[in-house]
């Protein structure tokens, strides 16, 4: 197809010629164009379906706020949904497609919607398809969806990367219009740092697309001249493609920065990088945006706002049509008319609402004064105007000024509210701004471009005042204000038609007017009823003619109406860029244990705890299932000696004269009084009394203990630590590191431990029980004279030791132990086989300490030492913390030997209902005991220790089950400790 | 007895990769010991430190170079670190016996993994991750810093003009370097 709509001039590069797909079509276009400019110069002004009515539609406007040109980028996974072809830079072999439509676009069969229009006003869903209510999700819904909507996803993974990224600067100018470049011009020359962000990919904003002059040049030179400067510059980022779409707190703004969709190959750079930009200082100049006037059949296209239509002539040298009318209510629509004429297109009419002289004389082109469009004629493409005079004139485009509207939005980021100017028919920002910024040009209501200059380099001087750096006398480029009258006039009384308010959302005139009529009077109920506002362009070129609307049927004004604000954020932003690189494997960190590598390469399956991996169990050839993997494991540390890497468990170096009366206070027993080489089990509690973490600390000298730490909470207890020694005991002498990665810690567990460690450990070391006893601790050396340290403690209750060594030998002390251990059988073991002997034994873990349980019912009650003062010791007395009823930690197994007992289930007594009033306790943890050969629970019921041998149901609700279930001492293997000790 | 060794294996050992001019690899032997300053008997442990270093402990945030290639890095009023090259694992008692008992010293060595990043590319691929300003106004030679990036602890001490001595935990290591290849990789 040919450039029919192309016209002389422009920001293009017609030296190189770009091929472009739509809709399987090819065109042609030149770099400097954007999709829309493309399809404009070649004549495509169809361009999409409406939301609702399925009306055709073409191109409304040149920048973000596009409601109308949404197409789907690029093919396959790389499919991109609603983008707006006002925004997609046009690169070689771009393939869109239009959206929203059954069938061609030229021939949509859900078109029909718009002949049942007069069904389908505001509310209609809420008001149809109430019944019968089972038809909601099963029929309605889903044919509502399918038939609704935008576009669409590919359904497959996004094949693009993403990234993110900080930023610093004394000043964040945003917008790089007039104003934004005046005040990032001035600020750079003063030297303060400075970030210059401006969503399009050319800087000068509303300069590119007019033909002021400003400093005796082109306002496209100055720009130019100006981005060059400011980009060679050390101390200026200039980040054209980028959007600050949110303001946050303390200056905090959010940006996304469209890197590679410009290109037709990215390669494998991130496609869209999504900064946090942390400014000191802030200048918003955003510009303002153009917004429309309704009227009968106002959304046909060639149906185009006036400022947009003068930026596809000036700057991307496209015109929607050889005969374009122009219908406006203010000075600036006669600008389109006279540069529309200056590019040789025929204006058959100015329509001008107001009853005034031409503000601007153009022979040739007649003027209707005091008149308005009320309806226009042509299915694809507007063919002729009426005006309310009843004539009719010919066109195959109108150019529509409604005034302009300042972009507030980020202003509203914190709740600022704005306030309403009558001389503009327009919000500006109102004082409550986001800490740290200020608006400049349009965007403030500074609406001509000597205005928008001079403030501009205003609020960029004293914003450096406010930092201390003295602003640079900067010239200000000569140029005029040009004229800016304008009326409020909304919408065209006299339509007899469907008069769009909002393109985006299909919402007309008379849904505003029936939503007011219908009680939805606020203009919070207003937006939700009728939908006006929502969707990707949210409202940027409709919100204001429906407040008017609706202000109009109230009687009341538009600022005692009110408005709705603006959250962020601004432009729509891609999950994908939300995301980053946060995908897959890289969602979150993952820890691994010194042994990873060996467990590898030893058959171990892993298990996430926390950010950890661990091994949960080792399989081995020829067993079947994890069961038969975790019983071996479990059988082996029973009968001979187990290894199992528990490097995960927190630990905390703690040193200082003060340490042991620190630990006093932080733990409810007593560990001053530990001798230097041995452990101590410990409780915590929290302020409150419940238990908080478990652990044992090792003094391993006067003033130099280690404390171990559950691993889901060696995060948690270290920074309640931090806190402890900083705000609540200042004046102790104690200091805390953590140790947690730097020592690799395996323990050996079973009656042959000691003899797999007499392999390893040195031999100058005796490790006799004598020497060594249950809870003895000590430097030692391993390997020939490797540092490493050992404790003898047991979670599993047999005779056992945990031996730890420099994390970088953690891989080789592994396959050293598993050597070493091979003439006495020894396995290695995980998680799984963790937990069975640990339930065997009856020692807690977070099943039992969950937040919810005291020391008293945990049994450990008498470990709440009362010669102390210690955190929660006080509240851990109340009455209905100490009750003789409470529940209490106890073991079960199943009457019936032969069936599994399910963690979670709830105890009742033997007759009583399954109700919360008969709940008598729950089972915490279960496993299949191979040393017993049959199930075996820990849990907590009522009086649980004074109940030994009761048969009470276990009972599951959320499984279904049910089973009686003995009470039994929850040690369940070698109650008396006696192997631990041996 | 059998005679078994144990062999180091540092989570990084070896990495090395150039992006253009800019160079990320992991120190050899990086021997880290942290030192707390015992409460009332900090003007002591400062002439320890002055003795035993040669250099004076600089304020929390800052570092210095001290004999022997040692890097005394304050990370808060009673706590510092002392980094140098150390192969045996004996940092700790190195460092104990430098001060002669004038301060808690712990072995940071295998608690961290240590990346430095060398070259023109290094703050513009550190930009996608690291949230704070590392402009050399802000951050100048010798600084140093704990915090955050890609939901890592990181400490980063800016140890020339364009380099930087990263440090994160040794457990996360396959993380944190994926964090700062991926960031040389976006930015190269």
């Amino acid at each position: 197809m040919t450039q029919k709509n192309r016209i002389k001039g422009g920001l293009i590069d017609r030296s190189k010629e770009i091929k472009f797909r739509f809709n399987d079509k090819w065109f042609r276009g030149h770099p400097g164009d954007t999709l829309a400019s493309a399809l404009l110069a070649n004549g495509q002004l169809l361009m999409g379906r409406s939301f609702k009515y399925h009306r055709p539609r073409g191109v409304f406007t040149d920048g973000s706020e596009e409601p109308n040109a949404l197409v789907h980028l690029r093919d396959g996974a790389y499919q991109e949904p609603n983008t707006r072809a006002t925004m997609v830079e046009l690169f070689e072999g771009l393939n869109a497609t239009s959206q929203n439509h059954r069938g061609t676009l030229e021939y949509d069969l859900l078109a029909v919607n718009d002949f049942f229009s007069p069904f389908l006003s505001a509310g209609f869903y809420y008001k149809t398809f109430m019944w019968p209510k089972a038809f909601w999700e099963k029929l309605y819904e889903p044919v509502i969806r399918s038939a609704a909507g935008l576009g669409r996803l590919s359904m497959k993974d996004d094949p693009d990367t993403y990234d993110k990224g900080f930023l610093h600067c004394d000043l964040l100018v945003i917008g790089a219009g007039p104003s934004g470049l005046m005040a990032a011009l001035t600020a750079a020359r003063s030297g303060a740092r400075v970030i210059l962000a401006d969503e399009d990919f050319r800087p000068g904003g509303r300069l590119n697309c007019e033909t002021l002059e400003l400093g005796g040049m082109s306002g496209t030179d100055w720009a130019a001249q100006t981005a060059d400067e400011l980009a060679s510059m050390d101390n200026v980022r200039l980040m054209p493609r980028t959007t600050v779409y949110g303001a946050y707190d303390h200056g905090i703004y959010g940006a996304l920065e469209r890197c590679t969709d410009h290109l037709a190959d990215g390669g494998d750079k991130p496609r869209q990088i999504l900064w946090r930009i942390y400014s000191r200082r802030a200048v918003l100049a955003a510009g303002a945006t153009e917004r429309p006037i309704a009227f009968g059949n106002n959304d046909r296209p060639g149906i185009m706002l006036a400022g947009a239509v003068r930026s596809y002539a000036n700057r991307y040298a496209a015109t929607p049509g050889k005969h374009v009318a122009v219908f406006t209510n203010n000075d600036d629509g006669w600008r389109t008319a006279a540069d529309l004429v200056a590019k040789g297109i025929e204006v058959p009419v100015v329509v001008d609402s107001r009853d005034t002289p031409a503000p601007i004389d153009l022979p040739g082109v007649r003027h209707v004064a005091g008149e308005a469009v009320m309806n226009t004629i042509g299915r694809k493409g507007v063919k002729s105007i009426t005006l309310t005079n009843g004539k009719v004139i010919p066109v195959d485009a109108l150019a529509v000024s409604g005034g302009w509207n300042p972009n507030v939005h980020l202003t509203c980021h914190q709740r600022g509210r704005p306030t309403w100017r009558d001389d503009l028919c327009a919000f500006v920002p109102g004082g409550d701004l986001p800490v740290g910024m200020a608006v400049a040009g349009a965007a403030n209501g500074a609406m001509t471009l000597a205005a928008a200059l001079a403030e501009g380099q205003a609020q960029a001087t004293a914003q450096l005042d406010a930092l201390g750096i003295k602003a640079k006398a900067t010239d200000l480029p000569q140029a005029e204000d040009e004229p800016r009258g304008a009326a409020a006039f909304w919408h065209v009384k006299q339509s007899k038609h469907r008069a769009w308010v909002d393109l985006q959302n299909d919402v007309t005139v008379k849904d505003i007017k029936l939503a007011n009529t219908e009680g939805f009077r606020s203009v919070e109920l207003l937006k939700r009823y009728t939908t006006m506002g929502m969707a990707t362009d949210q409202g940027k070129t409709s919100n204001i003619a429906g407040l008017a609307i609706l202000a109009e049927e109230r009687g009341k004004t538009i600022p005692e109406v009110g408005t709705t604000i603006f959250r962020p954020p601004y432009t729509p932003v891609p999950i994908g860029a939300l995301a980053g690189r946060a995908r897959g494997k890289d969602f979150r960190p993952y820890r691994l244990t010194p042994s990873h590598k060996w467990a590898e390469q030893n058959g171990a399956s892993f298990v996430t705890v926390g950010n950890w991996l661990r091994a949960e169990w080792y399989t081995r050839p020829g067993e079947q299932g994890w069961r038969d993997s975790v019983d071996r494991e479990a059988l082996t540390a029973r009968t001979s000696v187990g290894i199992c890497d528990v490097t995960t468990l927190g630990k905390i170096d703690i040193q200082g004269k003060d340490a042991g009366a620190f630990l006093d206070k932080v733990y409810a027993n007593t560990f001053s009084t530990l001798k230097v080489g041995r452990v101590r089990y410990g409780l915590m509690l929290r302020e409150d009394g419940i238990c908080y973490d478990d652990g044992t600390t090792a003094r391993l000298d006067e003033n130099h203990f280690v404390m171990t730490t559950t691993t889901a909470n060696a995060v948690t207890v270290f920074r309640r630590l931090e806190f402890a020694r900083q705000c609540l005991w200042p004046d102790m002498d104690v200091h805390l590191i953590s140790t947690t990665d730097g020592w690799a810690q395996f323990a050996v567990a079973g009656p042959k431990s000691r003899d797999l460690l007499r392999k390893v450990i040195d031999a100058e070391h005796d490790l006799s029980n004598e020497a060594f006893p249950f809870m003895a601790c000590g430097h030692v050396t391993v390997c020939g004279g490797k540092p490493a340290r050992l404790f003898r403690i047991s979670f599993s209750g047999e005779m056992a030791y945990e031996i730890a060594v420099p994390a970088r030998f953690g891989n080789s002390m592994m396959a050293v132990l598993n050597e070493a251990g091979a003439e006495f059988d020894a396995a290695p073991y995980g998680t799984e086989a963790l937990g069975v002997m640990r339930i065997e034994k009856g020692h807690c873990t977070g099943n039992e300490l969950n937040g919810q349980t005291t020391a008293h019912n945990i049994r450990l009650g008498k470990m709440v030492s009362q010669k102390k003062e210690c955190i929660g010791q006080v509240l851990a007395q109340r009455p209905e913390m100490v009750r003789e009823d409470a529940v209490r930690l106890v073991g079960f197994r199943p009457v019936d030997r032969d069936k599994k007992l399910i963690a979670g289930s709830h105890f009742l007594n033997k007759q009583a209902p399954a109700d919360m009033e008969h709940d008598q306790g729950w089972m915490t943890s279960a496993a299949y005991s191979p040393n017993l050969g049959h199930h075996i629970g820990l849990g907590f019921i009522k009086s649980g220790h004074e109940r030994m041998g009761e048969i009470v149901r276990a009972v599951s609700p959320v499984h279904g089950t049910e089973m009686e279930v003995e009470i039994v001492s929850a040690h369940f293997v070698d109650p008396e400790g006696e192997r631990l000790r041996g | 007895m059998a005679d078994f060794t144990l062999i180091a294996e540092p989570p990084l050992k070896g990495v090395d990769h150039n992006f253009g001019d800019t160079r990320l690899y992991a120190p050899d032997d990086l021997a880290i010991v942290s030192i707390a300053l015992p409460l009332g008997a900090e003007d002591a442990t400062l002439q320890a430190v002055k003795s035993g270093f040669g250099a004076d402990l600089p304020a929390p945030g800052q570092s210095v170079m001290g004999n022997d290639d040692t890097r005394l890095v304050r990370l808060g009023p009673d706590q510092a670190f002392a980094i140098f090259t150390r192969a045996t694992p004996d940092a700790e008692p190195h460092v104990q016996s430098l001060l002669k008992g004038a301060a808690y010293t712990t072995d940071q060595t295998d608690v961290w993994t240590g990346l430095m990043l060398d070259g023109p590319l290094a703050r513009t691929a550190l930009e996608r991750i690291c949230p704070i300003d590392l402009h050399p106004d802000a951050f100048a030679e010798g600084a140093a810093a704990r915090t955050v990036m890609e939901h890592l602890g990181v400490l980063i001490i800016r140890t020339g003009p364009d380099a930087f001595l990263l440090l994160s935990a040794s457990s996360s290591a396959g993380s944190f370097l994926h964090a700062v290849e991926t960031s040389l990789v976006n930015v190269t």
